[in-house]
């Protein structure tokens, strides 16, 4: 019954690093049981102004420890005096996630921009494990797309091409996947900013 | 969580991203560990860039099977007591042995807390012109052998490790580097074909009195001309 279902962000997200930043893209389905709760969720949230973490599993935890980690990175970041690294989120978030790992369930991307290391995306699966890659797809809908990804994926994509594969890959998985859907929320983070763009309806590819 | 100061134990964690068997192997000279390169999600084979085989110091190397945030954890913590040791500046360093008692303790202690680090850990080293092939697994189970496997592989390579060791001391030796190498990778393949949730990218990790020589990721060529025939 559904107020026994604990309200989830069954969900697709998606990063993709570029030379000079990276892409990220999420639907915007949040679901409490088959009811969709919220279906304009905004699940792409900044850490910092270049940092941002892609939310899936459930939605209470993972607003708690992102809002934690906000907490902890803007801390940091005024006793470094400068920007603080895309490691240095997706480490806390890390070590929130493995420390907490029976009581959470949560699946985290962790993708941004520093001026030491570029454009990077970590990913957080459940479980607590840290990985960098050139490219992560997390949550419920990213089962259906994982043929399509490695079809399709080709390393060293301009920042265009990287919107086009995040916008194309989403829109397969939400089709798809009852628990993700809505519109497509991308975000670009570069050294000049974040430029966030919304897909819906038609826009859908 | 907490509930009102009652502490509740985690009971029975379940291991999320794992990876599958690890291979150990002596021979003369040292020992060679061999592990495919891919973190399972249950089924799906989702990181296929994991390295499982860590160089620990100039004298050991370990592989892990099973969660892979635990190894991750492990891997912090031996990385540590590794800078730590070399801020000692005594000259010494870990021996093999030393790694794996370490950490057999540690991993029976977190059993006996009923919150295992779900992993089971193969140690290879040469020491003191030593060399060394160790075991320990979650539960804190741990022996040394000529030829080790985790996972799978105790199942369908300690077999083939086996049979060709003994074989080799009907002659009164190890087999040579070379004969290792292509044994582990002729396993390798074995559980390739065989294990549902390996890969066909591995590493090799080799230990001798020179040094850690780790190797990869390199790709095995699977025979399917069987198909054929059927």
């Amino acid at each position: 019954e559904w107020t026994a279902e604990p309200v989830s962000t069954g969900t697709t997200i998606m990063a993709v690093e570029f030379d000079g930043g990276v892409v990220i893209g999420a639907d915007s389905r949040t679901t409490t049981g088959a009811y969709i709760a919220n279906r304009v969720t905004d699940k792409l949230t900044p850490v910092h102004d270049r940092i941002f973490c892609c939310r899936s599993g459930s939605a209470a935890d993972t607003q708690a420890v992102a809002d934690a980690v906000a907490y902890q990175l803007a801390f940091h970041s005024v006793e470094l005096e400068e920007p603080p690294r895309v490691r240095t989120a997706a480490r806390l978030f890390q070590q929130s996630c493995y420390r907490y790992r029976e009581e959470l369930s949560a699946g985290i991307i962790v993708a941004g921009w520093d001026p030491r290391r570029g454009g990077q995306v970590y990913v957080v699966p459940m479980g607590g494990l840290l990985l960098r890659q050139p490219f992560a797809v997390g949550g419920s809908g990213s089962s259906y797309i994982y043929g399509f990804l490695d079809a399709t994926f080709q390393p060293g994509m301009s920042r265009s091409q990287c919107q086009e594969f995040v916008a194309r890959a989403l829109a397969l998985a939400m089709v798809r996947d009852g628990s993700s859907g809505g519109v497509i929320r991308l975000a670009a983070i570069t050294e000049d900013g974040v430029e966030r763009t919304v897909l819906a309806g038609s826009d859908l590819p | 969580g907490t509930q009102s100061g009652v502490t509740t134990i985690s009971v029975c964690r379940s291991p999320m991203v794992t990876g599958t068997s690890v291979l150990g192997l002596k021979f003369s000279g040292g020992v060679m560990l061999a592990a495919d390169t891919v973190g399972s999600f249950g089924s799906l084979a989702r990181f296929r860039g994991i390295s499982r085989l860590l160089k620990v110091n100039d004298s050991t190397v370990i592989g892990a099977s099973g969660d892979l945030a635990d190894f991750q954890h492990l891997r912090q913590l031996l990385e540590q007591m590794v800078i730590d040791e070399e801020l000692l500046g005594d000259g010494h360093s870990y021996s093999p042995r030393a790694l794996h008692s370490w950490l057999t303790r540690v991993l029976y202690n977190r059993r006996s807390k009923i919150n295992p680090l779900w992993n089971t850990v193969l140690i290879a080293g040469v020491y003191g012109g030593e060399s060394f092939l160790g075991y320990v697994d979650m539960l804190g189970v741990a022996y040394e052998a000529q030829s080790l496997a985790t996972g799978f592989g105790a199942y369908l390579a300690q077999p083939l490790l086996r049979a060709e060791l003994e074989r080799e001391q009907d002659r009164d030796r190890l087999p040579t580097q070379e004969e290792a190498r292509e044994l582990l990778e002729r396993c390798l393949k074995v559980l390739y074909y065989r294990d549902a949730r390996s890969f066909n990218r591995y590493e090799v990790a080799t230990v001798t009195e020179k040094g850690v020589e780790l190797e990869g990721p390199l790709t095995l060529e699977a025979n399917w001309d069987i198909a054929h025939v059927v």
